[in-house]
């Protein structure tokens, strides 16, 4: 997956520079809410619970203060990518047992034409061990500073 | 059959997606060790989807990759045939669950 390609998920309108929730379970509510109030859900509790059973099976919560949670529901029709930043941090039971401040929550549908989640995600995945590259996001206030960060990780 | 039943059944292929994806997951990077949780998530809302319905989703799963599929603009997202227009307006209540008529797969309106 090319850089133009991974950035084009990202939209502006799920790019939530202060994040209310303090716990998982208030966070993917609050990112799946903000999500169906800019874009067009069947069942957002679907969504949600979707996302929370997923966190039942491990933890996406990866380390460094960054959480992907992250399914396939049928109640969305197309990849959705929102980003969040929690300045002052969200319970997370993460690997490193270390609160998250970056939330990248990814839902898409079981059937994609193009078959782009699970390459989203591990591109995601990769562009997020760079140290430079998280240490940066941590500074961002707007959607382009956001956007010109990840592409600094390719 | 009502809206509940429908949105178990859902739920029930979107925790089958998770386990069947979760060796690429691993391979990401990501912690799966909890699939026997999900085993056991799976079968608490089994239990909650009427018995002849479950016997059609586990039958159309081993017949295809997905038994609950999505309907847009009148199509079966299944078999991408057209649904007659009857079916579509009654699904689009969400009251019933309904199957395509051509393809057999159980239907679920976006729109």
């Amino acid at each position: 997956m090319d850089v133009q390609e991974f950035l084009s998920y990202f939209r502006e309108e799920f790019f939530i520079p202060e994040l209310k929730a303090t716990t998982k379970d208030e966070v993917l509510e609050e990112m799946v809410q903000h999500v169906a109030s800019k874009y067009p859900l069947k069942d957002t509790r679907l969504i949600i619970d979707m996302l929370k059973r997923r966190e039942r099976l491990g933890s996406t919560g990866i380390g460094h203060g960054i959480a992907i949670p992250h399914g396939r529901t049928l109640s969305t029709p197309s990849l959705l990518v929102a980003f969040g930043k929690s300045p002052r941090g969200i319970e997370y039971d993460s690997i490193d047992k270390k609160p998250v401040h970056m939330v990248f929550m990814i839902v898409a549908p079981p059937q994609e034409e193009s078959n782009v989640y699970l390459p989203f995600l591990g591109k995601l995945v990769e562009v997020l061990q760079v140290k430079h590259v998280r240490d940066q996001l941590m500074q961002v206030t707007t959607f382009q500073e956001f956007i010109d960060t990840l592409a600094g990780g390719f | 059959m009502d809206d509940k039943q429908l949105r178990c059944l859902v739920a029930l292929q979107d925790v089958d997606h998770m386990i069947r994806e979760r060796a690429k997951e691993k391979e990401l990077g990501f912690d799966v060790e909890g699939v026997d949780e999900l085993q056991k998530m799976r079968e608490e809302i089994a239990k909650s989807i009427a018995t002849p319905l479950l016997r059609t989703y586990e039958r159309l799963r081993q017949r295809y990759e997905h038994a609950v599929v999505p309907v847009k603009n009148g199509i079966c997202l299944g078999c991408f045939v057209t649904l007659p227009t009857s079916i579509g307006s009654k699904g689009k209540e969400n009251i019933t669950v309904y199957r395509c008529e051509n393809c057999g797969r159980i239907l679920y309106w976006l729109d």
